[in-house]
């Protein structure tokens, strides 16, 4: 199956030259989850990988991907 | 040169405004407290200092504490907040100036004059911790001056100086001319020319560019003809436990240079890291809060400022953190330099706008600055002018020009109009987006609670957010219990934004409490995401050598959130007044969280009996004689 994915904040050094907010495709097998995405995929280290969005809802890393999904994630932020 | 006052103590003798120390007992204090209160009076010219007592810092500990107390101690909540005798106070706390991890923080408390709640805002930079330097745990100032008037505060020498030629200058070339004829050393906190304008939207500036911003106590500040207070101390803050101090200090400062978000990503991006993230959930307010997705997020985030504008990092006094931005435009219409944009100035200008263009929006935040006004509060006024130009309410011939969502040079425009007063239209925006939106016949384009406008997460999304912007004593603030930290970040722990359940007692507890005995401590809020209130005990404790714990801090910021419920209570609040526009109660149009609405009225009751209150939302006696305020049982009639 197809996955979008985004890289935010620090992540985005893992894809240089990817415009802010553009998504690139990753192909997954049916069973993929969010962690084997992080992880098998793109090769983040696990703990930069903080939030993950998975079609804007937050997901944990155990959840289970779909075909089309987007798949934003993120360092640990906050903000105020 | 300056009259100078005459500084003695109080007896009961004196004139009204000493009558915050008459129920408390007068016993040193081993550390942490400098021990005393100025008390400035503008009308007179003449100041006093009185011991600040054992019993206050027991129960209130400082800060936003200190403030609460003293001022429903001090002044009738039925006081016009524009007139001599509502009172401004500046209050630092224990830890302020300790050298604890960002030991920054003070607090400016005051009635707002553009909610007519209690005000208490935050700010950092260096001036809290001069105060301390100086020998003062709060500083009163009551009364009217006769004219501009600037005071500097050199240890226990006051004086009063002519500031007519000061009237006019921005925080920046205030805070030059001040140094250059006091000290070089001296920390300025002033008003720009919105605060002199009585711009309801004026905050406090310190150290030229950090804003006590919300509430509009920078009004307060220039109805009573104070330009500026300028502070020098050669002092410095006494430990009661030296060595236990630092070894919890070094502890906290572990934790936070070790903190992937502390000293990761807010080093970094600063706050605005989370423009992206608030957007793609579908939770970030846009043109007026009539919709949650913005297209130019991306445009205007934390990353593109970084990569655009970012000249360097700035920090606040004794802070390894340095969150502060230094960004600047080079060239072209937009051009300037200095801190910021934050996140929410980021977003009032940027998504709540509709404006794409970042540039536009650091020039929006450095007028701000010069102005001296709350950057949310002006940003949302200048949205809520577009949506009532858009729909027809307000004319074109009352504004002057177009003013659009998404026209960058018109929120431009709009702004100066805003900082300037200019006209009837930037008179009205300058005393925010209620009244303005009230004027042309539509209340219901005001997007904020009890007149102070909300902030960059939508209520929509965020229930957490709808209850806490509903009821925070101040009005739609968020960062009195920015209950995003657990509905997003998992801080302290992952609850998701739209349960319900348990929602009433996070709002209540982890978060309001929590902050306001945070901002009692001294420290900046923003270090609560490497640390927890046992660390920042850990260091109160033999810093004061009075015995605070854990518990005493949870019943401390109860205290606090009580005392503050009880005076807009008595300045004419009910609980009509928890509410959220009725916007917040339609369906999100589109993205990720289309239908979904702000389910206020399902967590306010409980919310309620959480809380210790009546249906009326009123503390029952049980609940005040829990927190020690059993006097004030029957103070708020039924």
């Amino acid at each position: 199956m197809i996955i979008h994915v985004k890289l935010y904040a620090s992540l985005r050094r893992y894809r240089p030259g990817l415009a802010l907010g553009q998504s690139f495709v990753c192909a997954a097998p049916d069973s993929a989850t969010v962690e084997w995405l992080f992880l098998e995929a793109l090769g983040l280290p696990p703990e930069e990988v903080a939030i993950a969005l998975v079609n804007g809802i937050h997901s944990e890393r155990d959840r289970l991907l779909c075909d089309g999904d987007t798949v934003a994630l993120w360092p640990p932020i906050a903000g105020g | 040169m300056g009259q100078r006052s005459n500084s003695s103590s109080p007896t009961r003798e004196d004139d009204a405004g000493h009558g915050a120390t008459e129920n408390f007992k007068m016993t040193m204090l081993p550390g942490g407290y400098m021990g005393k209160i100025l008390q400035v009076d503008l009308t007179t010219r003449r100041s006093r200092t009185e011991p600040l007592d054992r019993t206050l810092a027991e129960q209130y500990w400082g800060g936003h504490g200190f403030g609460i107390r003293l001022f429903y101690d001090l002044v009738d909540p039925a006081v016009d907040p524009l007139s001599p005798e509502n009172k401004l106070m500046f209050g630092a706390g224990p830890l302020t100036g300790t050298g604890a991890v960002a030991a920054s923080r003070y607090v400016v408390v005051s009635k707002s004059p553009l909610t007519n709640t209690i005000a208490c805002s935050n700010s950092g930079g260096f001036f809290g911790p001069e105060m301390k330097f100086a020998g003062y745990d709060v500083i009163i100032f009551e009364g009217r001056a006769d004219k501009p008037v600037y005071v500097w505060i050199e240890n226990d020498r006051v004086e009063f100086r002519p500031a007519d030629k000061l009237w006019g200058k921005t925080p920046e070339e205030t805070d030059e001319a001040v140094r250059a004829a006091t000290s070089p050393h001296a920390k300025v906190a002033c008003i720009g020319p919105a605060g002199e304008r009585r711009s309801l939207l004026a905050g406090v500036v310190n150290d030229r560019q950090r804003l006590a911003a919300r509430s509009g106590v920078g009004a307060v500040m220039g109805s009573k003809n104070l330009k500026a207070v300028a502070v020098h101390g050669t002092g410095s803050v006494r430990l009661a436990d030296a060595e236990a101090f630092w070894f919890a200090a070094l502890d906290v400062l572990k934790k936070v240079v070790n903190d992937p978000v502390s000293f990761g990503s807010f080093r970094a991006y600063g706050t605005a890291n989370l423009v992206n993230l608030i957007n793609e959930m579908g939770a970030y307010p846009t043109r007026n809060f009539q919709e949650e997705v913005f297209e130019g997020a991306a445009a205007t985030s934390g990353e593109a400022i970084a990569e655009k504008i970012l000249v360097k990092n700035r920090a606040c006094f004794a802070c390894p953190i340095a969150c502060t931005r230094v960004s600047e435009v080079k060239d072209g219409p937009y051009q300037g330099r200095g801190e910021g944009p934050e996140y929410e100035t980021t977003w009032a200008f940027g998504a709540l706008c509709g404006v794409s263009n970042l540039e536009a929006i650091a020039r929006a935040n450095f007028l701000c600055r010069d102005y001296g006004v709350d950057s949310i509060s002006a940003g949302a006024t200048v949205a809520c002018a577009m949506e009532l130009y858009e729909k027809g309410y307000a004319p074109e011939s009352d504004i002057g020009f177009p003013l659009r969502f998404g026209d960058a040079e018109a929120m431009i425009r709009a702004t100066i109009m805003l900082g300037e007063r200019d006209g009837k239209f930037g008179a009205r925006m300058a005393d925010g987006s209620y009244r303005l939106a009230a004027h042309y016949g539509h209340p219901e384009l005001f997007m904020g609670v009890k007149k102070l406008e909300m902030a960059a997460y939508s209520p929509r999304v965020f229930q957490g957010m709808a209850l806490h912007y509903a009821t925070s004593n101040r009005g739609a603030c968020h960062v009195r219990g920015n209950t995003v930290a657990a509905e997003l970040y998992g801080i302290p722990k992952y609850v998701p934004p739209d349960t319900l359940e348990g929602k009433e007692e996070l709002v209540r507890r982890p978060f309001q409490n929590s902050t306001a005995f945070v901002d009692s401590s001294g420290i900046c809020l923003f270090t609560k995401f490497a640390i927890t209130h046992r660390e920042i005990v850990a260091m109160m404790a033999p810093a004061t050598g009075l015995d605070f714990t854990f518990d005493k801090s949870i019943t401390q910021g109860d205290r606090i959130w009580n005392m503050e419920r009880l005076f807009n209570l008595r300045a004419g609040f009910t609980a009509a007044d928890d509410t959220l526009p009725d916007r917040m109660l339609e369906p999100v149009p589109g993205g990720p969280r289309a239908g979904s609405r702000a389910e206020l009225q399902k967590n306010l009751e409980t919310y309620y009996q959480l809380r210790g209150w009546d249906e009326h939302g009123v503390p029952m006696k049980q609940k005040l004689a829990e927190l020690g305020l059993e006097d004030f049982w029957g103070v708020v009639g039924g």
